[in-house]
């Protein structure tokens, strides 16, 4: 087991009832930090549709990690280029200078079979109509309490920042990626351009200035939380410790990982004559099971009997924090603009 | 290994074919796996247990001196397998110490002129320990690469003030053996028997 000096431990939740899969946190964070040529198949904040074979293709089974205890490290395969998918090069020149305007559309210049991207399953979830089911599930590095990767790194480019992020020092990174075997999310990419591993960074200097990370800040649905754990007055601490309804993703594979999860109510199955099945819920909870854990079906309740009693005419604190009526409280302590940030030089 | 000295040209000894090369007295050098209980982590030692690494027995070596720098030819044979994440690599080792089979350690830092063949650049390394590498900006190398048949001729150039003890090392990477950092074939220490 790796050993830090944590000071603070930051955490982030995300409300999967509220994810509605417009990628736009993706696409924050891919403008911010991986514009270059060579980062091209890089997207450290990604949103895949649920159930799916995930970005990398198939992550959920490429071993990695720990021992459910976080104790003995788990052998894991390092995800190939072909696992990650994208970095197309299109055929632009050809649509819009080829004078076959209508005819020609633009396509990725890659063999159609065997092709992936990042979200490439996007909607396509799994079940039969008329109950077939999906959602959507943003992941970023999970900047684990007991990362693998840091364990991994025979250079120590890998650390935790007092912050409780998982950063790199590239100019130490020698290139091993021995860290992208090592995670088990499978959230560490490689740049073969400048021989280094990648990977979130939290948006480290914009912590640094009070503004919330890129994933955060520009969610759209109001879906993503950011704070610190040991900070009693922050959102992601309630959700987590208080009303208990936020879970680690594979909590099993022993990172002890920060980012969590609210996990998705659904819509009641219909019967085969067209009723519905009050007793069920369209998302197979052993679905939800095996990716949050078996405490997820209390979290189900808890957030139906909420949503029932103000629905009701009730009050439920749990509801109003999800809702995210001020959208600075999201934000934690990160609340600095970043347009009144002055960069010098 | 006999290192004569020479006034060849520099643009000729970087190149592995040249016929200045075939006229010197080589070596044939031993190579093994860095031990497995001296990997630097235990992710590392876990996961390698069972897929051995630094297959790679032995090498070629050659070696001559043009002023102040050393050049020193590595020739191998590579295995039929093609690379496909990682570059077949090599470095030629300097420092002194017992510590060279596992790459150097804490007290007892080697230095690397490091080749891969996925590199525009030769690097110049510290290693201390099985990949526990550092870049060092202050000894500049070279190197130049030619694959014939499937046996790798590589010439690595460094300053000889670097060559303390009058010795040197090798280490071999085998790239599509998924071999990096401290996943490597290495020699002892080969005295230099210098004009």
């Amino acid at each position: 087991m790796s050993k830090q000096n944590k000071n603070r431990q930051m955490a982030w939740v995300i409300d999967l009832n509220k994810c509605i899969g417009c990628q736009t946190c993706s696409v924050a964070c891919k403008v911010l930090w991986t514009r270059d040529d060579s980062e091209k198949a890089q997207w450290w904040c990604s949103v895949n549709t649920q159930p799916g074979e995930g970005t990398p293709r198939g992550w959920e089974n490429m071993g990695g990690g720990y021992d459910a205890e976080g104790k003995t490290s788990q052998i894991g395969q390092q995800p190939t280029p072909a696992d990650f998918g994208g970095g197309f090069e299109f055929n632009h020149e050809e649509v819009f200078y080829g004078g076959s305007a209508g005819k020609v559309h633009l396509e990725p210049q890659a063999p159609r079979e065997g092709r992936w991207a990042m979200n490439w399953d996007e909607d396509q979830g799994a079940g039969e109509w008329p109950n077939s089911y999906y959602f959507y599930m943003p992941r970023l590095c999970n900047h684990c309490s007991n990362p693998a990767c840091v364990e991994a790194c025979p250079t120590k480019a890998m650390y935790k920042s007092e912050d409780g992020l998982v950063l790199r020092d590239e100019s130490v990174c020698s290139g091993g990626r021995f860290c992208m075997e090592a995670c088990p999310y499978k959230k560490i990419y490689f740049n073969y351009e400048k021989h280094i591993a990648q990977h979130c960074i939290g948006c480290f200097p914009r912590i640094e200035k009070n503004v919330a990370p890129a994933c955060v800040r520009q969610c759209p649905g109001r879906a993503v939380f950011i704070g610190y754990l040991d900070d009693e007055d922050s959102v992601v601490r309630k959700l987590i410790m208080d009303h208990k309804v936020a879970l680690p993703l594979h909590g099993e594979f022993g990172t002890a990982p920060n980012v969590y999860y609210v996990p998705p109510l659904s819509p009641h199955p219909l019967k085969e004559d067209m009723s519905i099945d009050t007793e069920n819920p369209r998302i197979p909870p052993e679905y939800l099971e095996g990716l949050f854990g078996e405490e997820v079906h209390g979290v189900l309740k808890t957030l139906q009997g909420e949503m029932d009693k103000v629905r009701e005419g009730g009050s439920s604190d749990l509801m109003k924090t999800l809702i995210v009526y001020k959208w600075h409280e999201l934000l934690g302590p990160f609340t600095a603009d970043p347009a009144d940030i002055i960069v010098k030089g | 290994m006999k290192v004569e000295t020479t006034q060849s040209p520099a643009e000729d000894l970087m190149d592995p074919s040249s016929a200045v090369w075939s006229d010197l007295t080589s070596e044939t050098v031993s190579l093994s796996p860095v031990p497995l209980e001296a990997q630097p982590n235990e992710y590392i030692r876990v996961s390698r247990a069972a897929k051995p690494y630094g297959a790679t027995g032995e090498a070629v070596a050659s070696a001559v001196k043009n002023g102040e720098q050393l050049f020193v030819r590595l020739e191998w044979q590579d295995d039929a397998s093609p690379n496909t994440e990682f570059a077949d690599a090599a470095a030629i080792l300097t420092g002194k110490g017992d510590e060279i089979q596992t790459l150097g350690s804490e007290d007892a830092p080697v230095g690397f002129w490091y080749w891969a063949s996925d590199r525009e650049q030769s690097l110049s390394l510290i290693s201390r320990g099985p990949g526990v590498v550092r870049n060092n900006a202050d000894v500049v190398t070279s190197a130049s690469a030619s694959l014939d048949g499937g046996r790798w001729a590589v010439v690595l150039a460094g300053p000889s003030s670097e060559v303390t003890d009058n010795q040197i090392g090798v280490a071999i990477w085998n790239g599509s053996n998924d071999e990096r950092a401290g996943l490597a074939a290495v020699s002892g220490w080969l005295p230099l028997d210098t004009e």
